[in-house]
C-alpha cells in the first residue's frame, strides 16, 4: 500500500477522536465557523465534580467487563471447539444467532422478569450473567471460523503422540489461537463495556459502569458536553488497546 | 437437530409458561406502620440506611446539586446514604411492572422522580406508596392550593407524590435573527412560511406540551378542556389542530418529514442556525445553556400570547419500597426552604420552587425574593398570567398517538 | 468416554447461555402479546396481533430495517475486501495493524453524536463546504441526516463496520493461508481479476459467512444510530418497538412485544434460509 493511501487511512481513523475532543474543550461554535471561537476546560471540570465517583464507576466497569470477557472468551474458545467438530455443526452454531435478534434494549424487557424471579436483580452478578448472553455467543461465532482440518490435524498429532487434550490446548490451541484470542477478548470487553441497555434494566442503576454514568450526557442538548462525555466513554478503551499493544500485536 | 438441543429449549418453555403464569403480585407489605410514629421515630428509624432514588441524569448541573449538595447534607444530616441511580418515566414504570408481575417483596428503588403521565401510570399499576406527603413537616408550606402544583395532570396528587419543582414551558429564539417572535398560531404560520425549514417540534415531552398549549388555544381557553378527558371534545378540537399542522408541515424542518428526537437535537440545531426556535419545559434553562456558551448571547426565552403549559415535577415512594422512612425524611430535606432556594439559583439549576413565599418565614421569603434574576428568561411573575394548567394524561396519550397518524404519516 | 463428556457438557454450556436466556425471552414476549401475561393482561386476545400485522406501517418498518441492514453491509464489505486484498499484510503487521482497532472504540451512540455534527445540515461538512464557497447558506446542503433513505443511518454504520470486517478479513487471510491459495492461482495463470474475484472474495466471504450474517442482524436491530440519524417517516424496527414499549400508552405494550416476536420469526426464517443455502454452497467441497 502506497505511503500517501496510508496516510490518508491513519487520517481517517484519527479524524472522528480529534474532532470529538475538539468540541469537548470548546465554547460558542456558531456556523459557518469550522472551529469552536472559544476554548474551555470548564465542561470537564463540570462533569468530573458533578458526578462525584467517576473513579469508582471506572474501577466497577474495568471489574465487570474484564470479568465478562475473560469468561466469554475462555467458554465461548473450548465450547465453540465442541460444536465445530459436530457433524450438525450449521445447525448448532444457528442458534448462537438467537440473542442478537434483539436489540439489547428489547432483549432487557423481555428478561427482566426473569431476573428479578431469579433474584439476580439489581445486582453485579446479574450484570455479569445478562451480558454473557450477549457475549458469549459472540465468541461462539467469532471462533467458528477459526477451527479448521489443520488445527485438527495438529491435535491429532499431539494425540498420536501420546499428549492429553490438556496438553493439546496448551501446546498447539492456545499458542495457534493467540491472536484471535486477543483480539475476541478485546471485542467482548468494548461489547461489554458500551453495554447500557441490559446494564441499566437488570442493574437498576444499582451497578454504575461508567457507561451508565455518563451516556445519558451524549444525549445532552450542549454538544460540548456531548463530544466531552463522548471521549470519556472512547479513551479507556482506547488506553487499554494502548497498554496492550505489545501484547495483542507482534508489532 | 440433535435431540439434546430440543429438550432443552423446551423445557425453557415450560418453566417461562410456568413462571410467567404462576406469579401473583400479593400484597403482603409487613413493614411497620409508619402512620402511628411521630416524624422523631421516622427520622431515627431513616438513621444509617440507604436510599436509592432513580432519577433523570442527563444534566450535570442537577446531578451537581444532587450529588455534591443533597447527597452530602442527607448524609450528614439524617446518616442516610442516599444512592441515585438512573432512570425516567418509562424505566421505572417498566421496572414497576416487572416487579409487581414478578412478585417481588422489596422493590429495588425506593424514591423516584416523576410527573405528569409516570404518576398516571404508576397510579394505574398501582405501584405508588400513599398517602404520605402530610407527614412532612415542610409540607406546610407548600401550596397545595395552587392548581400548578397540587394537581398532577388533573389529577390531585393526594399525597402520593409531593411537590419538588415547578417550571413553565418557554419558546427559545435568538433576538438578533427574530426580532419579533411569533405570539400566535397565524404569526407562527406567517413565520414558517416567510422562514421555511426554522421551526419544528420535537416527538417527545416538550413537543406535546406544545401541542397541548395549541389545543387548548384551539378549543378557545384553558377552562374548556379542564378536567377527564373528554372524548367529544377531544373529536372535535383536535382535528382543527391537525388542519393547522398540515397547513404548516410544508414549512417546517424537514417539511414535516421528520421531527427532532427530544430537544438536545433541536437545541444543537438551534445553537448552530439550522432552527431559529428551540423550546423547553423550563423557563429558566435558557440561562445556564447561554452560560455553558451553547447558545449565543442574543438568545432569550419567551411565552407567547396565546400562553404555555406550567406545570411540576414530583417525588414518589414505591410501594414495596422498604425503606419508607427514609425516602420520607429526604424528601422532606428536599422541600426544605433551604434546598428549593438553592435549587432556584440559576447558576445551580434554575427550577421554580414549589413553597408559597407568603407561608414561609420572613427571612426566607426575602431571601427568595431575592434570589440572583434570570437575565435571558423570562421573568417568572411576568409569565405566570400565560400559563395554562396541563391537561389530563389521556390528550396527551391521544395527542401522541394522532401526531404520528396525521402529522408524520400522514 | 471422558472426551465425549466434555464435549457434551461443552454443548449444553452453549444451549444454557445462548439459546435458553432468548427463547425464555421470546416465550414472555409471545405471552405478553397474547395478554397472558403483565400486570395489565386482561386475557387471551389476538387483537394485538391483528393491530401490528395489519399496519401498513410495520411491514414498512420491517422493509427499511433490511434495507439499510443490506447496503450499509455491502458497502463496509466492499470497503474491507478491497482493503485486505490489496494489501493483506498492512493490516496484520506494522502500525496500521494497531491503528484499525482504534474505530471498535467507538460505540453507536458517540458514532450517531459524530455523524450528526459531521452531516448535518450544521455540521462540519456543511461548514467546510459553506468556507470553500461551495454553498452560500446552510439550507443548501443536502439532507443527509434524518432523511427518507437512510443515508446518515448507513454512512454511520459502514463507518462503524468496515474497520471491523477489515480486521476480521485480514486475521482470516492470514488464518486461511489465502496467500497461498492466491499465489498456487497465478502460477496456475490466474489474471488479477480472477484472483481477487474467483479466489480471493469467494473464500473470505464463505468463511466469514456467519460473521457477516451476525453483523447484519446487528445492523438491522440496532437503536441508537437510527434514533438519531433518521427519520420519522420512515422507522426502523427497534425504535418502533420501543415507541409502543415506552412511549405514553400502556396498553400499547403488548404491541411491542407482538412486534418484537413477529421480527423474531423473521430474522429465524432468514437465518435458516441462510443455512441451507450454506450448506448447499458447502456441498461439493
Amino acid at each position: 500500500m502506497s505511503r500517501t493511501v496510508k496516510a490518508m487511512l491513519v487520517g481517517l481513523i484519527l479524524f472522528p477522536f480529534a474532532f470529538l475532543l475538539m468540541l469537548s474543550v470548546g465554547r460558542q461554535w456558531p456556523y459557518p465557523a469550522l472551529f469552536p471561537q472559544q476554548w474551555s476546560l470548564a465542561n470537564w471540570a463540570m462533569v468530573w465534580g458533578g458526578s462525584e465517583g467517576l473513579s469508582n464507576s471506572v474501577a466497577i466497569s474495568v471489574l465487570l467487563s474484564t470479568s465478562v470477557a475473560a469468561l466469554s472468551t475462555g467458554t465461548s474458545f473450548w465450547v465453540s471447539r465442541h460444536i465445530a467438530y459436530h457433524p450438525k455443526r450449521e445447525a448448532w452454531l444457528s442458534m448462537a444467532y438467537l440473542p442478537y435478534v434483539f436489540a439489547p434494549v428489547i432483549l432487557a424487557a423481555c428478561l427482566q422478569f426473569f431476573f428479578i424471579l431469579a433474584g439476580l436483580y439489581g445486582t453485579f452478578g446479574g450484570v455479569l450473567v445478562a451480558q454473557l448472553f450477549i457475549t458469549f455467543p459472540y465468541g461462539v461465532i467469532f471462533f467458528s471460523s477459526f477451527w479448521n482440518e489443520r488445527l485438527r490435524n495438529m491435535e491429532q498429532l499431539v494425540k498420536t503422540l501420546g499428549g492429553n487434550s490438556r496438553q493439546a490446548y496448551a501446546k498447539v490451541l492456545i499458542p495457534v489461537a493467540r491472536g484471535a484470542l486477543a483480539t475476541c477478548f478485546f471485542q467482548l470487553f468494548l461489547i461489554s463495556w458500551f453495554e447500557y441497555g441490559l446494564t441499566n434494566l437488570i442493574g437498576v442503576g444499582k451497578v454504575p459502569t461508567l457507561t451508565i454514568r455518563v451516556f445519558q450526557y451524549v444525549n445532552e442538548a450542549n454538544l460540548f458536553l456531548a463530544a466531552l462525555a463522548s471521549c470519556l466513554l472512547v479513551f479507556p478503551p482506547l488506553l487499554l488497546l494502548w497498554v496492550n499493544r505489545r501484547v495483542v500485536f507482534k508489532g | 437437530m440433535s435431540k439434546s438441543i430440543i429438550y432443552s429449549l423446551i423445557g425453557a418453555v415450560i418453566s417461562i409458561a410456568l413462571a410467567a403464569c404462576g406469579s401473583e403480585a400479593d400484597d403482603a407489605t409487613s413493614q411497620p406502620d409508619l402512620k402511628d410514629l411521630s416524624w422523631e421515630e421516622i427520622e431515627a428509624q431513616a438513621q444509617g440506611t440507604t436510599l436509592t432514588h432513580m432519577m433523570w441524569t442527563g444534566d450535570p448541573l442537577i446531578n451537581d446539586y444532587m450529588n455534591n449538595y443533597v447527597k452530602p447534607a442527607v448524609q450528614k444530616r439524617y446518616g442516610i446514604d442516599l444512592n441515585i441511580v438512573s432512570g425516567q418515566g418509562a424505566t421505572i414504570v417498566q421496572s414497576m411492572m416487572a416487579e409487581l408481575q414478578a412478585g417481588k417483596q422489596e422493590s429495588e428503588v425506593d424514591m423516584m422522580w416523576i410527573n405528569g403521565e409516570t404518576f398516571y401510570q404508576l397510579r394505574q399499576i398501582e405501584a405508588l406508596h400513599g398517602p404520605w406527603t402530610d407527614r412532612l413537616p415542610n409540607a406546610q408550606y407548600i401550596d397545595f392550593d395552587n392548581p400548578f402544583i397540587g394537581v398532577d395532570f388533573q389529577q390531585p396528587v393526594d399525597g402520593y407524590e409531593c411537590p419538588w419543582g415547578n417550571v413553565q414551558m418557554a419558546i427559545i429564539y435568538d433576538t438578533l435573527r427574530t426580532p419579533n417572535p411569533p405570539q400566535n398560531r397565524s404569526e407562527l404560520l406567517a413565520y414558517a412560511k416567510a422562514n421555511p425549514g426554522t421551526f419544528t417540534i420535537d416527538t417527545r415531552f416538550t413537543g406535546l406540551t406544545f401541542l397541548k398549549a395549541l389545543l387548548i388555544d384551539i378549543a378557545g381557553g384553558q377552562e374548556v378542556l379542564a378536567g377527564d378527558f373528554d372524548e367529544a371534545k377531544y373529536k372535535r378540537y383536535a382535528p382543527q389542530l391537525w388542519d393547522y399542522l398540515r397547513k404548516l408541515k410544508p414549512y417546517l424542518w424537514k417539511e414535516g418529514q421528520s421531527f427532532p428526537e427530544g430537544v438536545a437535537p433541536m437545541h444543537q440545531m438551534f445553537a448552530n442556525g439550522e432552527l431559529h426556535f428551540s423550546m423547553s419545559n423550563n423557563d429558566c434553562e435558557v440561562d445556564n445553556k447561554v452560560m455553558q456558551g451553547l447558545f449565543p448571547e442574543s438568545t432569550r426565552a419567551y411565552v407567547w400570547e396565546l400562553g404555555t403549559i406550567q406545570n411540576s415535577h414530583y417525588l414518589g415512594i414505591a410501594k414495596h419500597s422498604a425503606n419508607k422512612a427514609a425516602a420520607m425524611v429526604v424528601a422532606n430535606f428536599m422541600i426544605s426552604p433551604e434546598a428549593q432556594y438553592r435549587k432556584m439559583d440559576p447558576a445551580v439549576w434554575g427550577d421554580g420552587t414549589v413553597l408559597d413565599l407568603d407561608q414561609l418565614p420572613a427571612e426566607w421569603a426575602e431571601k427568595f425574593r431575592n434570589l440572583p434574576n434570570r437575565k435571558y428568561a423570562p421573568d417568572r411573575q411576568a409569565i405566570q398570567n400565560r400559563a395554562l394548567m396541563e391537561l389530563a394524561p389521556e390528550y396527551m396519550i391521544r395527542l401522541a398517538e394522532d401526531f404520528r397518524k396525521e402529522i408524520i404519516e400522514g | 468416554m471422558q472426551a465425549n463428556g466434555a464435549a457434551q457438557f461443552g454443548r449444553f454450556l452453549f444451549v444454557l447461555l445462548s439459546a435458553v436466556p432468548i427463547v425464555a425471552g421470546v416465550g414472555y414476549a409471545l405471552l405478553y402479546s397474547l395478554g397472558l401475561t403483565g400486570v395489565m393482561a386482561e386475557g387471551m386476545t389476538g387483537a394485538h396481533w391483528r393491530e401490528v400485522l395489519r399496519d401498513a406501517a410495520f411491514w414498512r418498518t420491517i422493509g427499511f430495517s433490511l434495507y439499510v441492514a443490506l447496503v450499509s453491509i455491502l458497502i463496509a464489505l466492499a470497503i474491507a475486501l478491497a482493503l485486505v486484498l490489496r494489501s493483506p499484510r498492512t493490516f496484520t503487521k506494522g502500525s496500521l495493524s494497531y491503528m484499525i482497532y482504534l474505530p471498535l472504540s467507538i460505540p453507536a451512540i458517540v458514532m450517531a453524536f459524530f455523524i450528526f455534527q459531521l452531516l448535518g445540515k450544521g455540521g462540519w461538512l456543511s461548514r467546510l463546504a459553506h468556507q470553500l464557497g461551495m454553498i452560500s447558506a446552510l439550507g443548501q446542503f443536502p439532507d443527509w441526516v434524518n432523511d427518507n433513505y437512510g443515508i446518515g443511518i448507513i454512512v454511520a454504520h459502514v463507518v462503524m463496520a468496515a474497520p471491523f470486517f477489515t480486521i476480521f478479513f485480514a486475521n482470516l487471510y492470514e488464518n486461511e493461508r489465502l496467500g497461498d491459495y492466491l499465489h498456487l492461482a497465478t502460477t496456475l495463470g490466474a489474471g488479477r481479476r480472477q484472483r481477487i474475484f474467483r479466489v480471493g472474495v469467494p473464500i473470505l466471504l464463505r468463511r466469514g459467512l456467519a460473521t457477516v450474517f451476525l453483523y447484519f442482524m446487528f445492523v438491522m436491530g440496532s437503536y441508537e444510530i437510527p434514533l438519531l440519524l433518521g427519520s420519522q417517516s420512515v422507522q426502523m424496527v427497534s425504535i418502533r418497538t420501543i415507541q409502543r414499549l415506552q412511549r405514553y400508552n400502556l396498553g400499547d405494550i403488548p404491541e411491542a412485544y407482538a412486534i418484537s416476536v413477529a421480527y423474531t420469526v423473521l430474522v429465524v426464517v432468514l437465518l435458516s434460509a441462510l443455512l441451507w443455502f450454506n450448506r448447499r454452497q458447502m456441498r461439493p467441497s
